[in-house]
């Protein structure tokens, strides 16, 4: 089936992918999925959960449409893509111990690696600009220290290496636009798998921003929170056009407390908190899922699949640009306009689907 | 599996402003399906009344006991001496085994859940450090007050089972006030000290007790109803998780590709003194006494009642079967009958984690399960 193309109005990224994904990965698609394709403005990966209970991953258009899936050993949560080799990763969740890299163009087969002994996956990990190689948020649970796997894209993600992540449970991390630093979220909260995902240092957590040297794995830069929100785990981030480097909360104190869920910083600047007003605060529930950034609009986009609601923020001003309701809410991604947004229930991108998809959502490519 | 209705983002934002209040929980929380809110704070009031403010109780009265013999046992050493501190252990194992369910609140704050009960215990590094304490005689092992310093492995029921039951406990017997006999007392009174945390913490009248019986915008743990519901189903979903994956599958995996598992009994909790299976039957049977207890059947509507029946029959074969194994556990695993049953243990352990994660979630509105959607 030929694909119809649009006309100059293309995002870049869909050009990539269709290019990437070549004509015969497109003329094998089901007449459907390639129609869902060629309407597509973009594409984004998601792992879920089936309704028969098995996981997988995948791969969908700006609308939502799954055009294609993969099954995965287990459930998998943040994802992450290397626009330079068009790989995509979905990490097992904590306190998983697989994480799976494939090409969402179907252009080569899936690898799955396993964390080394005595560690085990967070979640969340990011290639570097070149992406030769893979990083992983991983818990060094008989030294009790969080660490950065570093895994190598020329030799089939073999496990070379690993750094400190410079915290207690490295959570949510990504990579600086310059491609010299990872910036990672150390949530602050001790997990041990003997206890599965039980959370075993609440009363003297240690939360902190990191920014890492890629080329040495030394400490640049480290934000803790201030004392009155040591109980503020900062757990997933993003980075706006300006470099400037958003993160997200989940409070772990008293549920009645209304502490600041998000905030940013530049290189060498304090932390600055997001002052939302006391109704988007108490809308995300004290805690938020995801955050993301959608660099070209300057906006940044929160779930909470607690307060089942999505709020978007301008970057500049600090200023709510929208606040809705979604039952669930679960991964947040930018799109051509504001953001995708999707939910434990199946919603994404006003699509509903028979999955229940999960955390996160990723975009397979810039905006 | 069950789903919720379709709720698509454009439908609610279409809703009219009467349907979408009706849809509105309180404080913004999903709405909470099947979950009878009404019902709510009575469940979590017999929750804390009735399960875990008497399993704190009863902690705090084995500790006392195991504490008053092992210091009789120290005074007076002899058969009858070590069998009465024995036998108060095993008590007491009951007593935390039932308890120990609860990993949530006071239990997992000041290292307190680590510091009753480290384990498992990787590459033996507990054993050691308790077999060093003995050799070396440390005399700052001798006191709860300093052994709480030291390591967690040294100071809670585990060390306190080497003591009792491990290589040298014969000396027990004839050694007055000897030095392991002293360490086994102040392992004692170090539990007795966390058990009394424990009490101390759940029987605050405006402490966590009272936080978990009114949920409400003002409370400091939960805010509404389903928050409330969505702890207390988690301690039993966690519970057979933990149960499973920590305290079955390390010395006995099942049935793997046709074959059982040949096992490891030394990774059994509890080997030394034959408590496994004991403890194994106590953590289950507190599973389904906080479930019936609490009458957490009451949170969903009476069509959705053999959901509550499915859970309690399978707990109970899970509990007939463990009281049933009664070899100790490496000729257990290796004999026919008693094997069966561990292979049916484990299989109901899945049957009811799939009830609670899927069934019991679906009828209070979690749509897609428990453990999905607890986020990270």
């Amino acid at each position: 089936m030929k694909l119809e193309m649009k006309n100059g109005t293309d995002p870049i990224d869909r050009r990539v992918f269709l290019k990437m994904a070549g004509a015969a990965w497109a003329a094998s698609l089901a007449p459907q999925a390639a129609f869902a394709l060629s309407r597509t403005d973009a594409v984004y990966a998601s792992a879920f959960m089936s309704p028969s209970g098995a996981y997988g991953v995948a791969v969908l258009t700006e609308e939502g449409a799954i055009i294609e899936q993969m099954p995965l050993p287990a459930r998998a949560h943040g994802m992450t893509y290397s626009p330079a080799t068009g790989r995509a990763v979905a990490f097992a969740r904590r306190p998983g111990t697989y994480a799976m890299i494939f090409a969402p163009d179907g252009s080569a087969q899936p690898v799955v690696i396993t964390a080394g002994e005595n560690r085990h996956f967070y979640g969340h990990g990011c290639f570097s600009a070149d992406g030769r190689l893979l990083y992983a948020t991983e818990n060094d649970f008989s030294g009790n220290r969080g660490v950065i796997g570093v895994y190598d894209g020329t030799d089939r993600f073999a496990r070379i290496g690993e750094f400190p992540s410079h915290g207690i449970g490295p959570h949510d991390m990504t990579l600086s636009a310059d491609g010299t630093m990872l910036v990672v979220a150390n949530g602050g909260i001790e997990t041990h798998p003997d206890f599965g995902r039980t959370k075993l240092n609440l009363d003297h957590m240690a939360p902190s921003l990191a920014l890492v040297d890629t080329a040495t794995g030394g400490l640049i830069e480290r934000h803790a929170m201030p004392d009155n929100l040591r109980r503020l785990s900062t757990r997933h981030v993003d980075i706006g056009a300006d470099g400037r480097v958003w993160f997200a909360c989940q409070y772990e104190g008293p549920r009645n407390d209304l502490p600041p869920l998000a905030g940013s910083f530049s290189l060498g600047e304090d932390i600055r908190f997001l002052e939302l007003p006391e109704r988007a605060t108490q809308a995300l529930a004290n805690y938020v899922g995801a955050i993301a950034v959608n660099r070209r609009e300057g906006l940044v986009g929160l779930t909470s699949p607690k307060g089942g609601t999505m709020v978007t923020v301008d970057a500049k001003t600090g200023l709510v640009r929208g606040q809705e309701r979604l039952v669930d809410a679960a991964g947040i991604a930018p799109a051509e306009h504001g953001f995708i947004a999707s939910s434990y229930e199946g919603a994404l991108g006003g699509t509903q689907s028979d999955v229940a998809w999960d955390q996160h959502i990723v975009r397979l490519g810039a905006l | 599996m069950h789903y919720r209705p379709l709720l698509l983002l454009s439908l609610l934002l279409a809703l009219s402003p009467l349907a979408a209040a009706a849809q509105e929980p309180e404080d913004g929380a999903s709405p909470a399906g099947g979950l009878k809110l009404e019902a709510v704070p009575a469940v979590m009031q017999k929750a804390v009344d009735d399960f875990i403010r008497p399993g704190y109780r009863d902690l705090l009265e084995g500790t006392e006991a195991v504490a008053e013999a092992a210091h009789m046992l120290c005074e007076k050493p002899s058969e009858e001496t070590l069998g009465d501190v024995q036998m108060t252990f095993d008590e007491l194992v009951q007593q935390w085994s039932t308890i120990e369910i609860v990993r949530v609140g006071p239990a997992i704050e000041n290292n307190r859940f680590e510091r009753f009960l480290f384990f498992p215990d990787r590459k033996s590094t507990g054993l050691k450090q308790v077999q060093r304490i003995l050799a070396t005689q440390d005399q700052t092992a001798l006191s709860a007050e300093t052994l709480e310093g030291k390591s967690v492995a040294v100071q809670g029921l585990g060390a306190l089972e080497y003591v009792l039951y491990g290589t040298g406990a014969e000396d027990l017997t004839s050694d007055p006030n000897g030095f392991r006999c002293r360490y086994g007392a102040a392992i004692a009174d170090n539990l007795n000290s966390v058990a009394a945390e424990l009490h101390a913490e759940w029987e605050k009248p405006d402490g966590i007790q009272a936080a978990w019986k009114q949920p409400g915008p003002d409370n400091p743990v939960f805010r509404n109803g389903k928050e409330a519901v969505t702890e207390l189903l988690g301690i039993l979903v966690h519970g057979v998780e933990s149960i499973r994956d920590q305290r079955l599958r390390p010395f006995y995996a099942g049935i793997i590709k046709g074959v059982p598992d040949k096992g490891h009994p030394k990774l059994a909790i509890y080997w030394r003194s034959g408590n496994t299976m004991p403890a194994l039957s106590a953590n289950f049977m507190a599973l389904q006494t906080l479930f019936n207890a609490a009458d957490m059947q009451a949170l969903f509507p009476e069509k959705d009642r053999p959901v509550a029946g499915a859970v309690n029959y399978v707990l109970q074969a899970i509990v007939d079967d463990a009281d049933q194994i009664d070899l100790p556990i490496d000729e257990a695993i290796t004999d026919e009958e008693q094997r069966g049953r561990l292979n049916r243990i484990l299989q109901n352990t899945n049957d009811v984690l799939q009830r609670l994660n899927l069934d019991f979630a679906a009828a209070i509105g979690l749509g897609t399960g428990f453990s999905f959607a607890d986020g990270d």
